[in-house]
């Protein structure tokens, strides 16, 4: 294990997730080539790095997408061999992932999708479905925390929104889910200021004891309203360098090409 | 008699069409001079002999299954073989148990093409209606028909007209017609639903024209719940004059084997048709549609969608064939088929077609079948939905831009549990709310 990969280790004794020596390839491409990375419940985590660096190829092999190949390494996840699950059994065991791109599913409509989601969860953790009137009481409050109308739940996921929308009933199905990690694949991305504080203040939301952040982001803008334990910067399928959260200001302040010209060296 | 009336056959008579010509001399001195007059039946008959009987082999009736069709027993009309050749007899009761009544609709009920309870019909005889060969099912219907809903619309209207199919026609055929006429500027919601499902194979062949006149607007939902021993054939005939718009919602999800011939002509400048269809087909299945849109005026618009599922060994087919003239200029034409195939052995054939004679035409057109998107798929997947929820979900969705395009709310309650109940999945994950 190198030096850097070690220094991307949090102290959690026992942590959520645990990557080790991951490579993936995707159609024949060697994406990612030693990922290495431990997360503790109750960290926020940036991963940032250029584009093409294998951020989001992280979070969608994390989540189970299919179109990965995994080389070698393991990923554990609250003690489960998380590479061993379906994506589905991923998401109830309590890893959610925020998409860059959310699709658009008419015809589904969120508050169906947000209950499906949410009871198949809670029986995941033995307990008892919530009814359409517990729900409703629920999701209202979480609604209006992320400052959506409340209409959208009769409409279709994603249907006709905005791509600040689409970011934000992300954020909403994530406090809705309330998952043990959240890792939110540039959920900054696409976002006017006003929407990155709402965006971010769902966020933070969730920030607790319980349940552990990563932000998979190109730029450091959103972590001046989410601010990270923990930056790792990924570049050409490595992470090249962990810090605290003084490393993403000095990312900001000298650009990518100082940390890829060091990992190229 | 009418053996002596009939053209030279260029080529031999198909087993059926001689089937369908004896049973026509067996009936004919029975027949009304109402819908159509004698001389009207005897113009379909000589025309379908001379076209014949459709073959597999003919381009435009490839993807119907013309054998169930061939498995039709007796063509003569069920009402007439009931009362042995004397006048139309009431159907036997019970009829059908009927669905509710929409609010705000007048009904009228035809049970085996004869209106129900029995009225005196309005209609005059019509002359012979010419059917091109790739509709030619409409002349069997005009041959044998012995009633007709004519509906004549001035003003605002809202009308379902039901056609049931009782038990007591199994073994026959039924011929339902349905006549509509909108005077300029009026306004017509309609409902047409065939139901019925009787115990031996029988033939249910539709006829409907429609004329709208300059201005008026034809709201049209046309759903197809027959049961599964029955061969349906709706063949449909539309003219729309000036600033006319004519919005088809049509849902088919019953029949053993269903043929939808569909011709719209957009006669007068500024006429617009939007044609949206779901088919839904399991078990051995076939639904086939072959519509044809003619822009035959300046600035006319056509909308069409179409949805369709095949799964197990069912078939689903859609022909859309946009013919602009050269007297169309600024038409406006958007055309959007996809289909889903769910099992191995089911079967997807979509064939847009788009002729265009004329310059200055918006036209875009796309058709695409084959399995659910899986990107779609992982963002349910994703949010813990198992996979056959999942797989439901999207099932739902896929049909969801035609079933939400249906404006009123107990109709599109009718359509979507009739869609869903060819959907054990959907019901059973419970998308209907």
């Amino acid at each position: 294990m190198t030096g850097i990969a070690d220094s991307a280790r949090t102290s959690a004794s026992a942590a959520l997730l645990d990557i080790r020596d991951l490579h993936v390839n995707v159609a024949g491409q060697q994406v990612l080539r030693g990922i290495s990375l431990a997360i503790g419940a109750g960290e926020v985590h940036a991963i940032m790095g250029p584009n093409g660096s294998g951020k989001s190829t992280l979070a969608h092999v994390l989540a189970g997408r299919p179109g990965y190949e995994i080389i070698s390494g393991s990923v554990s996840f609250d003690g489960r061999d998380l590479l061993a699950l379906a994506p589905e059994q991923r998401a109830r065991a309590g890893l959610f992932l925020g998409f860059q791109y959310p699709v658009e599913i008419p015809g589904v409509n969120n508050a169906y999708l947000l209950k499906a989601a949410l009871n198949a969860a809670r029986r995941e953790r033995s307990l008892a479905e919530l009814d359409a009137f517990e729900f409703l009481a629920m999701v209202r409050a979480k609604i209006k925390l992320m400052q959506i109308d409340e209409s959208f739940l009769s409409r279709g996921v994603n249907e006709g929104f905005s791509g600040g929308e689409k970011k934000r009933n992300e954020i909403l199905q994530m406090l809705v889910l309330e998952p043990k990690l959240a890792l939110l694949d540039e959920t900054d991305s696409g976002l006017d200021i006003d929407a990155l504080k709402v965006v971010a203040n769902g966020i933070n939301t969730l920030r607790g004891a319980q349940h552990a952040i990563v932000l998979v982001t190109h730029y450091q803008r959103m972590l001046d309203y989410v601010v990270p334990d923990f930056v790792h910067v990924l570049a050409r399928g490595r992470i090249v360098r962990s810090g605290d959260r003084t490393l993403a200001l000095e990312l900001e302040k000298r650009g990518y090409d100082w940390v890829s010209g060091q990992a190229a060296a | 008699m009418v053996a002596s009336m009939l053209p030279a056959a260029a080529q031999p008579r198909s087993a059926t069409l001689e089937r369908i010509l004896g049973d026509y001399q067996a009936v004919a001195s029975s027949l009304p001079d109402a819908p159509l007059t004698h001389d009207a039946r005897l113009h379909a008959m000589r025309e379908l002999t001379r076209i014949g009987w459709p073959k597999a082999s003919d381009e435009h009736w490839r993807y119907t299954n013309l054998r169930a069709f061939e498995a039709v027993t007796a063509f003569g009309p069920a009402a007439l073989v009931r009362a042995s050749g004397a006048a139309p007899a009431p159907v036997p009761l019970p009829v059908p148990e009927l669905p509710p009544m929409l609010p705000g609709f007048e009904r009228l009920v035809y049970v085996d093409g004869v209106r129900y309870p029995a009225a005196a019909s309005a209609a005059a005889g019509r002359n012979a209606t010419d059917w091109p060969a790739e509709q030619r099912f409409g002349l069997l219907c005009e041959m044998f028909a012995s009633d007709a809903a004519t509906l004549s619309v001035r003003g605002s209207a809202a009308i379902e007209v039901l056609f049931l199919t009782s038990a007591a026609a199994a073994g026959a055929a039924c011929y339902p017609r349905l006549h509509v006429t909108l005077e300029p500027g009026s306004e017509l919601q309609l409902v047409e639903r065939h139901l019925g499902a009787p115990d031996a194979p029988t033939l249910v062949c539709a006829n409907i024209e429609v004329e709208l006149g300059r201005g008026s607007q034809l709201v049209h939902y046309r759903l197809q719940q027959c049961g599964l021993q029955t061969a349906f054939a709706d063949t449909l005939c539309a003219r729309l004059a000036d600033e006319s718009s004519y919005s088809v919602r049509q849902v088919a999800i019953g029949a053993a084997s269903a043929r939808t011939s569909a011709r719209v002509r957009l006669a007068g400048r500024g006429a617009a048709l939007s044609w949206q269809a779901i088919a839904v087909g399991r078990g051995q299945q076939v639904h086939d549609t072959a519509l044809k849109v003619e822009h035959l005026a300046a600035g006319t618009r056509t909308e069409e969608v179409f949805r369709g599922i095949a799964d197990e060994r069912a078939r689903i087919a859609f022909s859309g064939h946009i013919h602009i003239a050269a007297s169309a200029p600024g038409s406006d034409t958007r055309q959007s088929l996809r289909g889903l195939i769910e099992a191995p052995g089911a079967e997807v054939d979509l064939r847009p077609r788009l002729e265009i004679n004329t310059d200055e035409v918006k036209a875009q057109h796309g058709a695409t079948t084959g399995a659910l998107d899986e990107n779609l798929m992982f963002y349910l997947l994703a949010r813990g939905i198992d996979r056959d929820s999942a797989r439901a979900l999207l099932k739902w969705a896929f049909l969801g831009d035609v079933l939400r395009a249906i404006g009123l709310p107990e109709v599109r309650r009718a359509a979507e549990h009739g869609a869903a109940g060819q959907l054990p999945d959907v019901m059973a994950i419970g998308a209907l709310t």
